[in-house]
């Protein structure tokens, strides 16, 4: 008796009760589906917490109005009442710490349109409000001609640097430094390329224009904009005294009293690791729960659909313990049989897990990772599926006495 | 006694159905050489199906012994029960009882899957059996797509195809019209002029005057146990 034969029967079972059979399927696909999403959600956080680290360097924290996690829960309240981070509490937070002079501040907002003399690139360029420090905090550097300079920023000069993607879209022909490009109504003069940086996951680097902070916020930001400020402490030794300079400088520029929590968000490298293995944590949990427990579900629709497979072929069983099929023959059979039925469901949402996955990461700026563990885990998980759930119909298909059997209408 | 394939020595079989006892094998003692052809025959609960289950290894005695080719086999445990029914015994049944989503092949096949036989072998074997029906051209074809007699001749090649020591076939006629069943007849005539040992169970005169020895049970005893004096023989 080949386990292909096996396979083969159970596939011929399913499809001869398609109705049934697409019922446990479906069963056993969310389970699966649930399961490997989860799965995949966490190694995906993990993966983009790595890269906004990497992004990063390591001695750089950040001060924001709220929380990167952004999934604050019953403390979404709280934050929302923070007040936004502006321009002018920036220039105070720069004049006010002495240990380090590389602050930079930075807003960003997403699906541009960027228009040149010869074209206009889709509506998917990202626009940034940075200043001159945001090359040294966020390592990034100028392929050609030269940086935004604090300069720029003082004389209100409407330049701009911009990615090597727009420049494939917008300046197919020409070099575009001294050229002239235009977002919604304003027109800036590009000074620099940036350096390519690639696509990490999935995420261009690349696809973006760099704009001097002021007059980002006074062309593109909404009042609701709050800027994110980056402070790069030089060394990890330097760290902690430039962390607790900085939260006085901004309680001062508060006016926050001594017993009053502050109402910005501090976020070092560790803590930005801490709040995303929190979310982590709970969508795996959560997913691994629904999982388990809609596989409970449908393992035991598996045992009735099976014992009902097994009572249809009651004369199928006789017939192959008349011709010698030993008794643990036929509870293998029904066994991977079953197996089968579950791993099929398996496949199916796995597919459609990787499928929407996919689909979702596209949609925001998320990588979706798919990881072989998680393929084989759910694997694993449906064989075990299918030994527990069919065993109980698969041993009483074994047990049959042949005479009964055969008689059996 | 060395041509012996089945000898039973006082077998009995009891049931119980509640708190009564039901006897339907009283005392039944049996020998059958190799290349015999034995009609069973008897009315209902005369102990026939018993008995066929029994000689089939299906089931084993309550008390008395079954020596098959010589090893008593009234004791062994159902799997080797079903090696030897595996081995020993090619099953013909009324109703043919084929796996109705496979062809032929896979059909004819599936005794040799269970005496672990390789894919290629068994191949062969099978497409030579079917051959020998006169099957060789449907090799492919699902049950649903070949007429009655067409499947009785798949199920003999699949009772064939381990060469058994005997042959047992039970009304393989009980559901053909009577032309299909004389082809069906012919066909067990010339496997027995093959030296096959086949056992007819039926319930049908006229069946059974094809064998060349009649049994009669009546209520769980062996009434008669005559030489056909005039059999029906197709040449």
């Amino acid at each position: 008796m080949s386990i292909f034969e096996a396979i083969w029967q159970a596939i011929s079972t399913i499809l001869s009760n398609k109705l049934r059979s697409g019922l446990t399927l479906l069963s056993v696909a969310l389970g699966v589906f649930a399961i490997f999403i989860a799965g995949s959600l966490s190694d995906s956080i993990d993966s983009t917490v790595e890269n906004q680290l990497n992004d990063l360097g390591e001695n750089v924290f950040m001060i924001k109005r709220m929380p990167s996690g952004g999934f604050g829960g019953r403390n979404w309240r709280k934050y929302r009442s923070r007040p936004r981070i502006n321009l002018k509490e920036l220039d105070l937070l720069k004049r006010e710490v002495k240990s380090t002079k590389l602050i930079s501040g930075f807003a960003s907002d997403g699906g541009n349109v960027v228009q040149s003399i010869y074209t206009e690139s889709p509506s998917d360029v990202t626009i940034s409000g940075i200043d001159e420090n945001y090359f040294m905090n966020y390592s990034r550097s100028i392929a050609e001609g030269r940086p935004i300079s604090a300069g720029d920023l003082a004389s209100n000069n409407q330049v701009a640097v911009i990615g090597p993607d727009v420049i494939k879209r917008v300046f197919p022909f020409s070099n575009p430094i001294g050229e002239k490009i235009r977002i919604q109504s304003q027109e800036f003069e590009i000074i620099g390329i940036l350096e390519e940086k690639g696509a990490v996951l999935g995420n261009s680097q690349d696809n973006m224009v760099l704009l001097p902070l002021n007059l980002y916020i006074k062309y593109y930001s909404n009042r609701w904009e709050s800027i994110d400020i980056s402070v790069n402490a030089l060394s990890q030794d330097k760290l902690q005294n430039t962390l607790g300079e900085t939260i006085g400088a901004m309680r001062l520029i508060r006016n926050l009293s001594p017993v009053e929590d502050i109402n910005f968000e501090i976020e070092t490298n560790e803590a930005l690791t801490e709040q995303f293995s929190g979310l982590r944590q709970t969508i795996t949990i959560f997913g691994l729960l629904v999982g388990i427990f809609t596989l409970i579900a449908a393992g035991i629709g598996i045992t009735n659909i099976m014992l009902i497979t097994v009572k249809e072929r009651t004369r199928e069983i006789g017939v192959r313990k008349a011709l010698g099929a030993k008794s643990r023959w036929v509870l293998y059979q029904f066994i991977i049989e079953t197996i089968t039925i579950c791993q099929i469901g398996g496949l199916i949402g796995v597919l459609v897990a990787i499928t929407l996955g996919k689909i979702f990461a596209s949609q925001v700026d998320f990588t979706f990772v798919i990881s072989g563990f998680w393929i084989i885990f759910a694997v694993i998980v449906t064989t075990l599926l299918g030994i527990v759930s069919g065993y109980y119909p698969s041993w009483k298909a074994s047990k049959l006495n042949p005479i009964d059997a055969l008689r059996y209408e | 006694m060395s041509n012996s394939v089945i000898d039973i020595k006082s077998i009995k079989k009891v049931y119980k159905m509640g708190q009564e006892e039901v006897h339907a094998l009283r005392e039944v003692s049996l020998n059958i050489q190799q290349n015999e052809y034995v009609a069973l025959m008897g009315p209902s609960g005369s102990g026939k199906s018993t008995l066929m289950n029994i000689l089939g290894c299906l089931d084993t005695p309550s008390s008395g012994n079954y020596f098959f080719r010589g090893k008593d086999v009234s004791k062994l445990k159902d799997n080797k029960l079903a090696e030897i029914r595996n081995r020993e015994i090619g099953f013909v049944f009324q109703t043919f009882n084929l796996l109705a989503r496979s062809s032929s092949l896979k059909n004819v096949e599936l005794p040799l899957v269970y005496s672990g036989l390789k894919k290629k072998e068994r191949d062969e074997k099978a497409k030579n059996k079917l051959t020998e029906v006169g099957l060789g051209d449907r090799l492919d074809h699902k049950p649903n797509e070949l007429s009655g007699g067409q499947r009785q001749r798949v199920a003999i090649a699949r009772a064939l195809v381990t060469n058994p020591s005997i042959i047992l076939a039970d009304e393989p006629t009980g559901n053909l019209d009577s032309k299909t069943g004389v082809e069906i007849m012919k066909l067990f005539n010339d496997l027995w002029k093959n030296g096959n040992t086949i056992i007819l169970v039926t319930h049908e005169e006229e069946i059974a005057q094809h064998a060349k020895r009649i049994i009669r049970l009546k209520d769980g005893l062996i009434e008669t146990d005559e030489i056909n004096s005039n059999p029906i023989i197709y040449n």
